[in-house]
């Protein structure tokens, strides 16, 4: 396969963006609503595209990019988030007061930054990824002009934001000047026959500062609840789920390959920001009477769950990570479609509002509450399959190194404490009544079919997980791990 | 006949996704399937017992010939079911439970769609618990029951309010977070054995490859011992039991007072017994002790009640002392007693909670000091109620009679002075169980009759009597013929239990050489 050819879906994505320009300046859409279904048409195709691609064993532009079954992996699971966000754009643009096609064309390219993370290979090729997903966020998050709380939520990510490229940019520099190249394979054959000095261990730490900002994990996490209360929600879902999984994908790249040989340094590091981001992520949930909130919280909860699949170093663990961001894709994107349907109709993101959502709307109730129990980790759900595999991984690990029990232990108490907020989310769903005079919540056709996609794939994957985990473990032979 | 199991434990769940279809607008036809589908699934495990092999001691009818449906190969699990004389007897006491439940289930007058569906689902996860021999499809299966509770109690539940001032939303959430808190700590300590047993969640193969050393086992025993004692509703984790009770729908007490709770006993005779003897004998004292506790402070609070639902909520804890105790003691007639006792006090405490919504429902009052002399007008319901009260106070005749002496015996005869006293304390639990309960039913149900139950009407019908007639039949039956099932369940108990007895042997072998 040529160079040209292995990017041929970033290619794909990128002028499907253009053209939603050239198309809006040339013959603007009247129905907002269309153009979003249409555009949600053309990546299913290149999702179904996709699976037409072959791994590849070789490297392209001088060894920075990847095809590999990882990089594939990765894309398939931002495509079909790409897909989910703009039917969730589409159903959320009557409330944009301009720039629809904008809107689209910048989670367009967004996707573009997250379809590369998945093949990067290299430092520059990493923070350019990074930055391509990264700008584009922070004009979507303040993508609401006139509501304070949008602006507040993007200034905050972008001054929060460019920090941490500062710092990761300056990361690079210390591992380029201390190592000689910026190629994860390079650096891996370097760092096993050569000793690290400080100067890397600095490095290193920047680096993972900038992911740590990427996946908001502790102490990186304090952006993630404003902005996701104040961004848009189709946004808020793209961040929950795209950016944290290109955060992943990036941050499983550079540990598992190029620091792969130096483990022994970062290990003990991310099984404490694991236990940390554990533990604030679901403990700051459990006073949040906002919804956007909350997911937040419990997005830096997630993150937390993730960070124990890695700080297992084995290969469950990376294979429990990357099952784990595919079934959380469906899960997350299940709850924020909900939250759209019933936002759309009530104007109310306060948990208050969803009171009685069972009687007023059979279908987001019970989509809501799935969702939910998916995050929570409650079978036959797909997410409870994932901390299934989450926890084996560290268990596993901890046959050899006592002090993994105690992450385990913490991961248990995170998911007592988890399945509290949650629960309250689906009293206020079951087991209150709704307000006087409520009406029932329509709940459009392209919305409809987005939700049982959505709720088949949970439970689907949640009974038969053998489908995603063979994926999974397939892709997860790309680190070296045993 | 491998099939048969099979269908008998997903049924109900096939039957919660049929009812899924139905319109919501159509409660008699979904009612109906409910009642068919736990029916069938009871009718089926009948059949399955009748062909049960009762001179083999090991697990039968398992599914392809032990290597089950292969799930994922990559982890090592496969669905796969199986019974013993354990999982037979508990799988019965499931099936007459469920089938009871669903008929009882007409006092239920809204969102009857999402009612059934969770019932069933509640079905399949307990008997599928009890049956799976896959570690990990135990855990599914564990768990998968736990949020259907949590719904039925806080949608179709109903708190009366009195001095504890809670609501049945915090009732349903405290009893869901304790047993999720069970679980997972009982989770950690499969896992510990799953990677130790050489990556297999089989149990039969975990309990050949299984060799720990006994630090190890003695802190994985104790993970299972907890996470599973919260759902056993071992002292001092029980608090959640009695109130999750009294707020529970009709239904939804008689499955969690008679099978739900039964999980956390067979997760420890099932798992924790058979591959760590070592943990077992280390903790067998504590346990002994915190079974007492159960017994005698479970029956002293139970003392104290007024609402009839608590009563019998502080009952079935103390009662799960007798449980406890009987699996502390680590001999076969004990453990036997045990499992015995879960099927005999499932059935009974199914039957008094039926009992209670019975008139409940038409009262709306079950506080024991404001009724009185129902029996003059709900005859029938007052001696099935009579006969549960006997029943629980372990009179002969009754089920309950035969296990709990059979705990008594196997407590005693472990010898030591703890065990002895713990006896005699599991003893005298008795007097005081007989003491609460004879009070509740003289009060509510005899002595002066009050003009304001006039209204009350009893069951009449075939099919309103029949579950009553149905859990007091078992009640009896096993009473008289305990034989039924003691003989299976003992064999499989010296099967499951003998590495316990022979434990130390093999540790005094290690020592010599």
């Amino acid at each position: 396969m040529t160079a040209l050819g292995a990017i041929q879906l970033e290619c794909g994505m990128v002028a499907l963006a253009l053209l939603t320009l050239l198309a809006d300046a040339f013959r603007p859409m009247a129905d907002k609503r269309r153009l979003g279904y249409i555009l949600a048409t053309a990546v299913a195709v290149l999702l179904i595209y996709s699976f037409t691609l072959q791994a590849q064993a070789t490297t392209y532009f001088h060894g920075m990019y990847r095809l590999d079954t990882l990089a594939l992996y990765f894309k398939r699971l931002f495509l079909v988030a790409t897909l989910l966000v703009l039917v969730m754009g589409a159903e959320f643009s009557e409330r944009f007061e301009s720039g629809v096609a904008e809107f689209y064309a910048l989670v367009l390219l967004a996707a573009t930054g997250m379809l590369l993370t998945g093949s990067v290979n290299d430092f520059v090729l990493m923070f350019v990824a990074l930055e391509l997903v990264t700008i584009t966020f922070y004009i979507l998050t303040s993508f609401l002009r006139r509501q304070v709380q949008s602006l507040e939520a993007g200034t905050k990510y972008l001054i929060l934001g460019a920090l941490s490229s500062g710092f990761t940019v300056y990361g690079i520099a210390y591992i380029f000047g201390t190592t000689g190249t910026t190629n994860f394979d390079m650096l891996a054959a370097t760092l096993k026959s050569g000793t690290t000095g400080p100067a890397f261990t600095l490095g290193m730490l920047l680096v993972m500062t900038g992911l740590g900002f990427k996946i908001a994990s502790v102490p990186f996490q304090i952006w993630a609840p404003d902005v996701y209360q104040g961004a848009p929600t189709p946004v808020t879902a793209f961040l929950a789920v795209g950016s944290k999984a290109a955060g992943f994908a990036l941050l499983l790249r550079v540990l598992l390959v190029g620091l792969l040989p130096v483990s022994a340094l970062w290990t003990t590091l991310v099984l404490v920001l694991a236990a940390a981001t554990l533990l604030y992520g679901n403990l700051g949930a459990l006073p949040q009477t906002n919804i956007k909130r909350l997911l937040g919280y419990s997005s830096i909860g997630h993150a937390g769950y993730l960070l124990m699949g890695v700080a297992a170093v084995n290969a469950l663990g990376a294979g429990a990570v990357l099952f784990y961001l595919g079934q959380y894709a469906f899960t997350n994107l299940c709850a924020f479609l909900a939250i759209i349907a019933v936002t759309n109709a009530t104007k109310n993101d306060e948990i208050a509002g969803f009171a009685g959502l069972g009687r007023r709307s059979p279908v987001l109730g019970l989509a809501l509450f799935l969702a939910l129990m998916s995050l929570a980790g409650v079978p036959p759900l797909s997410g409870f399959f994932g901390k299934f595999q989450l926890f084996a991984a560290v268990i596993e690990r901890a046959q050899t190194d006592g002090q993994y029990y105690v992450l385990a232990g913490i991961g248990a108490l995170a998911v007592v404490i988890s399945l509290y907020f949650y629960l309250n989310v689906a009293k206020a769903i079951y087991l209150q009544e709704p307000a006087a005079g409520a009406a029932p919540i329509p709940v459009s056709r392209p919305m409809r079919a987005a939700l049982y996609f959505c709720m088949a794939a949970m439970i689907g994957l949640g009974i038969f997980q053998r489908p995603l985990v063979e994926a999974a473990v397939k892709a997860a032979k790309v680190f070296q791990l045993n | 006949m491998e099939t048969l199991l099979i269908i008998a434990v997903l049924l109900p769940l096939a039957a919660a996704f049929l009812t899924f279809l139905f319109p919501s607008n159509k409660p008699g036809a979904i009612r109906a399937l409910a009642i068919l589908a736990t029916g069938m699934s009871l009718f089926l495990t009948l059949y399955i017992f009748s062909q049960f092999d009762r001179q083999n001691a090991g697990y039968q009818f398992v599914t392809n010939a032990g290597k089950g449906i292969e799930w994922l190969p990559s982890l090592g699990v496969s669905l796969k079911f199986g019974v013993d004389g354990i999982s037979m007897t508990l799988l019965l006491l499931v099936g007459i439970v469920s089938f009871c439940g669903a008929l009882v289930s007409h006092e239920i007058h809204d969102r009857q769609k999402e009612y059934y569906i969770l019932f069933l689902a509640l079905t399949t996860g307990i008997s599928g618990t009890f049956c799976t021999t896959d570690m990990f499809f135990f855990y599914f299966f564990y768990e998968m029951a736990v949020i259907p509770m949590y719904l039925l109690i806080g949608m179709y539940g109903s708190l009366p309010p009195g001095k504890h001032g809670r609501t049945k939303e915090y009732a349903t959430m405290k009893l869901t977070l304790y047993l999720t808190a069970g679980a997972v700590l009982a989770l950690i300590g499969l896992l510990a054995m799953y990677f130790a047993g050489g990556k297999t969640f089989d149990m039969v193969e975990l309990k050949r490859n299984l060799q720990l050393a006994g630090a190890t086992q003695k802190w994985v025993f104790a993970c299972l011992l907890f996470g599973f004692g919260f759902l056993a509703s071992m002292w001092p984790f029980h608090t959640w039991s009695p109130i999750g009770y009294a707020a529970a729908p009709t239904a939804a007490s008689m499955m969690h007072a008679g099978v739900l709770k039964k999980l956390g006993a067979y997760g420890i005779i099932r798992l924790a017994l058979p591959l760590l003897p070592e943990g077992a004998r280390h903790w067998a004292n504590l346990l002994a002790i915190l079974a007492c506790f159960n017994i005698l402070y479970a029956g002293w609070a139970a003392l104290t009640q007024k609402d009839w639902k608590f009563v019998i909520g502080y009952s079935s804890v103390s009662h799960m002392g007798y449980v406890l105790l009987g699996i502390a003691t680590l001999n076969v007639v004990g453990v036997s007693g045990a499992v015995l006792l879960m099927f005999a006090h499932g059935v009974m405490a199914a039957l008094t909670f039926s009992l209670i919504g019975f008139f409940y429902h038409q009262t709306h009052n079950r506080m024991v000091p404001d009724l009185s002399g129902l029996a003059r007008k709900i005859p029938f319901i007052g001696v099935c109620m009579v006969m549960a009260v006997m029943a629980s106070s372990g009179l002969p005749g009754f089920a309950n009679f035969v296990s709990e002496v059979m705990v008594f015996i196997g407590a005693w005869s472990q010898g030591s002075t703890l065990f002895r006293v713990a006896t005699i304390c599991a003893v005298w639990g008795i007097v005081v169980t007989a003491t609460y309960l004879l009070w509740a039913v003289r009060t509510s149900f005899f002595g002066p009759f009050d003009e304001k139950w006039n209204m009350l009407k009893d069951a009449t019908t075939p099919w309103q009597k029949l579950p009553f007639v149905l859990l007091l039949v078992v009640l009896l039956t096993v009473g008289f013929c305990p034989r039924l099932l003691t003989n299976i369940i003992q064999q499989s108990v010296a099967a499951a239990v003998l590495k316990v007895e022979v434990a130390p042997v093999t540790k005094v072998a290690e020592v010599r050489r």
